[in-house]
Parts: structure tokens; C-alpha cells; sequence
């Protein structure tokens, strides 16, 4: 499997949150794929990044990625049950509606840092002419993006929404923080699709050098969640440690692991109602117990 | 609104009490509403009754026109008008009531993250329906829309909310989507909804909050509407929890009206 994305910088693998979603996902899977970097290329214009391609089909957009590899026994959420997976669904609605405006604009509206931050990087990575071209549009498509779903008519001008686009994002990252606590990821000891996503948003914001963005401090304070982001850049993308080797051994233990929970429950639930029955009035112990003479023998057969 | 302005609509909310005279404004309920907007505004009603406040609801053929954000619905209280329900909720809270005191912090990010997951799916979806649709819109949304006025603005504004919605789509990624992917969203959401209300009676056990308000405005909506096709009714039919959770809240909140 081959996936096209943007290339990595700041200490990302890419700097691109659908990209780094993807990337993050794929290593929590353990799904082997290529990645070919679409920087230096025509495709930085040509083509939806991030793409998935397996064989004859072309997979674009995080969401259908993700759902791809799980039908491709690629599971990250193997493990939770019904509830969490609808947890994970209102999370990430909650970060596309809360989030992404605010991370639109600080790295492609802001004046100061798409001059110096955000053009310049991806003009750098985009051949001639498309230098010229590729900031821009994405420059554009962030603004109408913003404009038009928190933008309200008819006055369809930025510095009205500013305010209220960068407070939603401090109070989404206040309770992705509330949720988090003090654990190592979202569900448990072992990530999943949320941490994909939540890591997607808000990796790039923790590590690029803006030079103006209090959403920027507001995240720094918030020290779960740059642990959390710390956490996986050092277990899953350290290049020491290229991929966490127990991660497809980890999944068959969990069947495994899963299995031994419904036996051991089942032996518990014999081990009660044999208890029970022996307790109930009617059937009185007829026979003295026959543990200590059992273990009487037992201590007289080493020699 | 910025955030100086809503700051001292606060201020101003914390001063009175709710007046008898509050009125919610959504446009026309027989000829001229459409599906995501009586949703909304069904949902804000919900909501008031859930706090136990009182609101008359007038329909106004403007009243899109008419609200401060262009969204459907507004309440006027007072001399202030605010629309729209997180506005309204923050509005009220203002005032003292507020039906989410009683969660923790994580409660409160589930309970947000779930209202995102509604706005997000459930609304872009109903928006989808009515105007992306072409033979929703051309049987429905466009006549119902343009019902108040005559040729040709009639067909002007129309065509002008319909190109505005579809621009939207474009600029959240939903313009390449298929009917039968937007159903699909649509049942998926129904059961993450489903899934998180189990057997309570409300998403957050005993109290209803604005979740639960939020909720059973736009599925009461949908079971309710007459569309082109039933099939959206369907995909929330087949979720009882969900049905009897709607049944529940109608008897609780709206039917004591015609009894007493």
C-alpha cells in the first residue's frame, strides 16, 4: 500500500494534519504502508492529499482512509466497546466544528504567519511555478472554508468571526483536556482512532514555529495534552525505533486476551451458583469436606 | 456577535428575569419552513420547556431576515435578541437557569462533543436532503422557500439559498457526497446516538440538558416531515431506544398543553 502526503518538518512526520492522521493511524494499526511524499512534485497541485492507493483503488479524505484499513483488518478499535466508538464519533465532529477553524486560520489566514511561516514552507516544498501557486489556493480555500460555515451573513468579513473562532478552539482543546486526564491516550493503554485524529490536529499546532499564536500558548499550558502528543511522536515515530515491533502480536494477544476474559467469566459464574448450591439449606453437606485428607495425602507422597 | 458584545449581552441578560413576554420567530409553519429549520427551532422550544420558561412562538414570513446571525430561530426577551441554541443557552444561563450544573468536566465535553456530532452530521445532512438533492429541491424546498413571495423574486431567492447551501457543501467536503452516502452518515450517527443513549431516559441519566433537547428536535423533525422519500424517517426508526426517547420528551414537554 502506497500513501501520498505531505512531507514532515518541526519533528512531524508531516506537517499536514489529514496526512498525519492517516500516518498516526496507520502505525497504530500496524498497517505497513509506503510513504511517498508528494513534495517537489506535480501532485502538489494535481492531486488529494492524503491518498491511499492499494492495488486498483484510490482511497482520499482521513475518514474514508481509516474505514478502508479497518475493512482491511487494519482495526485500531478493536477493542472498545459500543459506546466508546460513538464516543470517538462525536470527538472528532467535535474537532472538525471547534478546532479546524481556528487551525485554518492561524496557519493560512493569519497575515504574520502564512508570510513567514506557512507560504514560505510550502512554496519551498512545491516545484516552479507551482510555488506560486500552491499557498495560495490552499491560502483561499481555508478562507472560504472558514467564511462560509462560521461566517455569518450577511456580513462575511474575518474580523468578526476571529474572536469567536479562536475561543471555540481554546475551549475544544479545554475539554479534549478534561477528557484526557492523566492517562496515556484516550481509551485506555492502547491508542485508537481518536488519538489518530486528536494527534492530526493538534501535533502541528504544539511544534511549528508560529511567530504569533496565543492559541499556540493556550495549547502549551494544556501539559496532558502535549504529553500526549510527546507520547506518540516518541513510541510511534522515533527513528530509532522504526515500528513498535509488539504492535501485530499485541492484536492477536487481544482475541486471545479477549477470549480468556469470557472463559474466565464463565468459570466465575459456575464457580458462584456451585457456591450458592452448596450454601442452600436443602442440601445440607452430607459428607465431611474432603480437602484436608486430600492434603494430608498429598504431603505424605515426595519421598 | 464578538465577544465584546456578548459579554455585555451577558451583563444585561443577569440584570431581569425572563418576562412573560418572551417570543420565539421562525418563518411560516405550514407553507413556508423547511425541514432543518423547524428542527432547530424545535429544538430551542424543547429546550425553553426543559427550563421551564415561557415562550410564545409567533411565525413570521422574514424572520429569517429578521435574526441577528440569519439563522432560524431567534428569541426576543426583553430588548435583546439572540439566536440560535448554544447563543440561547449561554442566554439563559445567564439569567440562572441552566439545565447542565450538574455535570462534571468530562460529562460536559461528552455532552458538547455529542452536540457537535448532531450539527455536524445530523443538520449538514437535513441541509443536504432539502437543497443539494435536485428532486427534494425542485418538489419541495424551492416552492416551499419561495411561498411568501411573488415572481420572480420568488425564484431569485430561491435560487440564491439553494447556490449559498451548496457553496457551503462545496467548503466542508460534502458536494461530492451521494444520497445513499448521506443516508449512510445519517444511520451512523443514529447509532452512535443510539449506542450512548442505552436504556436511560435521557442521554445524561435523570436530567434531561440541552443535549437531549438538541436531539429530539431534529429526530421528532424527521419523523415527522414529508419528504420525497421516507427512507430517512426509516433510518431512525430502526433504533427504538431513539423512537421512545422522542415519544417520551413530546408527552413530557409538549402534551401537558393540550390536557390542561
Amino acid at each position: 500500500m502506497e500513501l501520498r502526503c505531505w512531507g514532515g518538518d518541526w519533528g512531524l512526520p508531516s506537517v499536514h494534519t489529514e496526512s498525519l492522521i492517516v500516518l498516526a493511524y496507520t502505525k497504530f494499526a500496524g498497517a505497513k504502508v509506503t510513504v511517498s511524499p508528494v513534495d517537489w512534485t506535480w501532485k502538489t497541485l494535481t492531486a488529494t492529499v492524503p491518498e491511499l492507493l492499494c492495488g486498483d483503488s484510490a482511497v482520499q479524505e482521513p475518514t474514508p482512509i481509516v474505514n478502508f484499513l479497518r475493512k482491511q483488518r487494519f482495526n485500531a478499535d478493536f477493542e472498545l466497546s459500543a459506546r466508546q466508538g460513538a464516543d470517538t464519533m462525536a470527538y472528532i465532529a467535535l474537532l472538525e466544528e471547534k478546532l479546524r477553524p481556528a487551525l485554518l486560520h492561524t496557519f493560512w489566514v493569519d497575515a504574520e504567519n502564512y508570510a513567514n511561516l506557512t507560504r514560505p514552507w510550502f512554496a519551498s516544498r512545491s516545484p516552479f511555478p507551482l510555488n506560486f501557486l500552491v499557498p495560495p489556493r490552499h491560502a483561499n480555500i481555508a478562507l472560504s472554508r472558514i467564511l462560509l460555515t462560521k461566517g455569518e451573513a450577511p456580513l462575511h468579513r474575518i474580523t468578526e468571526v476571529e474572536g469567536k473562532i479562536y475561543s471555540d478552539a481554546k475551549e475544544c482543546l479545554n475539554l479534549l483536556s478534561y477528557r484526557l486526564g492523566t492517562e496515556n491516550y484516550f481509551f485506555g493503554n492502547s491508542p485508537t482512532s481518536l488519538d489518530a485524529f486528536v494527534f492530526g490536529f493538534v501535533a502541528p499546532l504544539y511544534k511549528a514555529g508560529l511567530p504569533s499564536s496565543p492559541l499556540q500558548s493556550h495549547l502549551r499550558q494544556l501539559d496532558n495534552v502535549t504529553r500526549f502528543c510527546d507520547n506518540i511522536l516518541a513510541v510511534y515515530f522515533s527513528s530509532d525505533h522504526p515500528c513498535p515491533p509488539a504492535l501485530v502480536q499485541e492484536t492477536m494477544d487481544a482475541n486471545l486476551q479477549k477470549l480468556t476474559q469470557l472463559v474466565n467469566k464463565e468459570s466465575n459464574l459456575i464457580e458462584k451458583m456451585d457456591d450458592n448450591l452448596r450454601s442452600s439449606p436443602q442440601h445440607k453437606p452430607h459428607r465431611p469436606d474432603p480437602k484436608p485428607s486430600l492434603a494430608s495425602e498429598k504431603s505424605s507422597t515426595p519421598a | 456577535m464578538s465577544l465584546a458584545a456578548e459579554a455585555f449581552v451577558s451583563q444585561m441578560a443577569a440584570a431581569e428575569p425572563w418576562p412573560e413576554t418572551a417570543t420565539l420567530y421562525q418563518p411560516l409553519k405550514e407553507d413556508q419552513i423547511l425541514l432543518s429549520d423547524c428542527a432547530s427551532s424545535l429544538a430551542v422550544q424543547a429546550y425553553l420547556r426543559m427550563c421551564g420558561l415561557p415562550v410564545q412562538v409567533v411565525c413570521r414570513a422574514n424572520a429569517e431576515y429578521m435574526s441577528p446571525s440569519g439563522k432560524i430561530p431567534f428569541i426576543h426577551v426583553g430588548n435583546q435578541v439572540v439566536s440560535e441554541l448554544s447563543p440561547i443557552v449561554q442566554f439563559t444561563k445567564a439569567k440562572g437557569h441552566s439545565l447542565s450544573d450538574g455535570l462534571d468536566d468530562v460529562q460536559r465535553a461528552e455532552m458538547k462533543a455529542y452536540m457537535e456530532l448532531v450539527n455536524n452530521m445530523l443538520l449538514t445532512a437535513e441541509l443536504y436532503i432539502q437543497w443539494c438533492d435536485d428532486a427534494t429541491a425542485a418538489e419541495i424546498s424551492r416552492p416551499r422557500y419561495s411561498s411568501p413571495y411573488s415572481w420572480p423574486l420568488s425564484n431569485i431567492l430561491a435560487y440564491q439559498k439553494q447556490w449559498e447551501v451548496r457553496r457551503k457543501m462545496n467548503a466542508v467536503g460534502w458536494g461530492g457526497k451521494t444520497l445513499e452516502q448521506v443516508y449512510e452518515d445519517v444511520s451512523q450517527c443514529c447509532q452512535a446516538l443510539s449506542q450512548r443513549l442505552g436504556t436511560q431516559p435521557y442521554f445524561f441519566n435523570k436530567q434531561p440538558t440541552e443535549l437531549d433537547a438538541l436531539v429530539f428536535g431534529h429526530l421528532f423533525t424527521i419523523l415527522t416531515t414529508r419528504l420525497t422519500s421516507t427512507e430517512l424517517a426509516e433510518k431512525i426508526k430502526s433504533y427504538s431506544n431513539l423512537l421512545s426517547f422522542c415519544r417520551r420528551i413530546e408527552q413530557t414537554y409538549f402534551e401537558d398543553k393540550s390536557s390542561s
